[in-house]
């Protein structure tokens, strides 16, 4: 009981922190959220475009709307910058006061990733309901269950993707090139996890090599379990298992990169 | 650029050599890192097929963007890479390290020098591995060109080329405006991200934007034209007289930015400031 209060204490500390230094940078947050909104933008535009003629696939026009619309929030709930902090922390030593901590850095990261999201995320909320004020097209039906289902995926594909960027961050212990394994997997979850299109545009091949990584779980599930493309008791189970599944994996592999990872940096320094 | 006379800009011979000896050092420099090149060139390679593979993805489902047909859009693409190759190799590593020199300080040490500051802090550095996306680019036009079954005339070509150099100068002048902007937010050192969150739509040609987005690209925040108005030139859709339209643009944007520089640089109070 004292164990689980002292980290709630700690958490509360750690996240008071990192919010009050995003509070400084609040102008250079707001043009990484512009960044994160213009890719969905012109996707959103170019489909718009090419939706003129009638439905593409099932998805006619306001459907894409709707679709980018969450794909914004989505992603802004779940990116996760940590493979270039851990890969800068590695590389220039910023690693060693934090091991020195009686606290394992990935708790800071964590704290780090919840400020910045309230943040960003509600702001990305704001936005979305204004442009709802005057363009229908992006309204969601109004649905609370839909929603607390939607808040459960998106924390599962937030976890997963930040396991999946600390660990890869974890690479800078034995390469100097982490950042560009990132940067491979940014582009590939681009189309696997339905960053340029809904994944059932997809060439069939390449919609199932999304099916049976864990792409699909990181942004597309959650973004169509809240427009309503994903539905029915089966859909939705198998989304959340996968997640499930694709989470403790990663989780897995952190565990293990960080333990041998640490030694092997210790016997760098020592 | 020599050109320009305006009344606070006149490029002296010596500045050329200046240029000369800093680009040999550098190039002296990246050559120890000759891995660099190769890791570069997969970058791009991996970014083209993105790239290609999303306008694959459109054209399932679609025959025409915004007029444009699939290998049209890919000669725009070319034309992306080969300019997003100049802004790597010489307008992020120069100008764009601005925002966080003034942050610091360190500013200093260029004004402290005799040559002119907008020069030297532009073209100091060149990541000539980057060039190689200037390459690349120029042969993925090409190869569109050649997938399209059109070889452009010598005067289509001609316009290309100074269309090109002209974008070139017009995306120069939108950094240094932005990164004139550090001496006003001091706090904010991220100013790039500006410029490459707009230059996205730089990717597809200006008329696949539907209203509020063509606005904003088009209009608002021209940097769209800059890969549309060569890619024109090049596959015919716009009469060659454009490079003369598209120099007068650059002159204009040039002088802008220019003067823009001046007056942020009199806010410059150094270190002890």
């Amino acid at each position: 009981m004292t164990r689980a209060r002292g980290w709630v204490g700690t958490y509360a500390a750690l996240i008071r922190n990192a919010w009050l230094v995003d509070l400084q940078y609040r102008a250079a947050i707001g043009l990484w959220l512009l960044w994160g909104i213009t890719e969905p933008a012109i996707a959103l535009g170019i489909w718009w475009a090419i939706a003129s003629g009638g439905p593409v696939g099932g998805y006619a026009r306001a459907d894409f709307a709707r679709y980018f619309f969450a794909l914004m929030l989505v992603n802004q709930l779940t990116i996760a910058w940590d493979s270039w902090y851990l890969d800068r922390w590695i590389r220039e030593g910023d690693l060693n006061f934090r091991l020195a901590r009686p606290l394992n850095p990935i708790h800071e990261s964590i704290a780090d990733n919840i400020a910045y999201k309230a943040r960003s995320g509600g702001v990305i909320l704001v936005l979305w309901l204004l442009v709802a004020l005057v363009w229908p097209a992006v309204r969601l039906s109004f649905d609370p269950a839909r929603w607390a289902l939607t808040a459960l995926a998106v924390l599962l594909a937030g976890a997963m993707r930040f396991f999946i960027s600390f660990t890869t961050g974890l690479l800078a212990f034995w390469t100097t090139r982490a950042s560009a394994v990132m940067e491979l997997h940014a582009g590939l979850a681009l189309f696997l996890a339905g960053r340029v299109a809904p994944l059932s545009l997809l060439p069939p091949a390449l919609a199932s090599v999304a099916g049976v990584l864990w792409f699909r779980g990181m942004i597309s599930f959650p973004v169509e379990l809240l427009t309503g493309a994903v539905h029915g008791a089966s859909q939705i189970q198998r989304g959340f298992a996968e997640q499930m599944v694709w989470l403790g994996l990663w989780f897995a592999a952190y565990r293990l990169a960080w333990s041998r990872g640490v030694r092997q940096y210790g016997a760098v320094g020592g | 650029m020599t050109e320009v006379r305006l009344p606070t800009f006149r490029v002296q011979r010596s500045a050329f050599r200046i240029l000369a000896a800093l680009w040999r050092l550098n190039f002296a420099e990246e050559l120890q890192y000759r891995a660099n090149f190769v890791a570069s060139l997969v970058g791009t390679a991996f970014w083209i097929a993105t790239a290609l593979l999303t306008l694959a993805l459109f054209f399932r489902h679609t025959t025409l963007l915004g007029g444009w047909s699939y290998w049209e859009v890919v000669v725009l693409l070319g034309v992306f890479n080969a300019l997003t190759g100049v802004i790597e190799a010489v307008l992020r590593p120069g100008i764009g390290q601005l925002a966080s020199e003034v942050r610091s300080g360190r500013l200093d040490l260029v004004l402290s020098r005799p040559v002119d500051a907008q020069a030297f802090v532009s073209f100091r550095k060149l990541d000539v591995w980057r060039l190689t996306d200037v390459a690349l680019g120029l042969g993925l036009a090409g190869y569109a060109l050649a997938r399209l079954g059109q070889m452009p005339s010598a005067l289509q070509l001609a316009a290309f080329v100074v269309a090109l150099a002209s974008a070139a100068v017009v995306v120069y002048a939108i950094w240094v405006a932005l990164m004139s902007l550090a001496f006003w937010f001091v706090a904010v050192e991220n100013l790039s991200v500006l410029f490459d969150a707009v230059y996205e739509g730089a990717r597809y040609p200006v008329s696949a934007y539907p209203g509020a987005l063509r606005f904003l690209f088009v209009y608002l925040l021209p940097i769209a034209w800059t890969t549309t108005i060569p890619a024109s030139a090049l596959t015919g859709r716009l009469r060659p007289e454009i490079g003369l339209v598209a120099v007068a643009v650059a002159v204009v944007a040039f002088a802008l930015a220019r003067v823009l520089w001046s007056q942020a640089l009199k806010r410059y109070t150094g270190v002890s400031g």
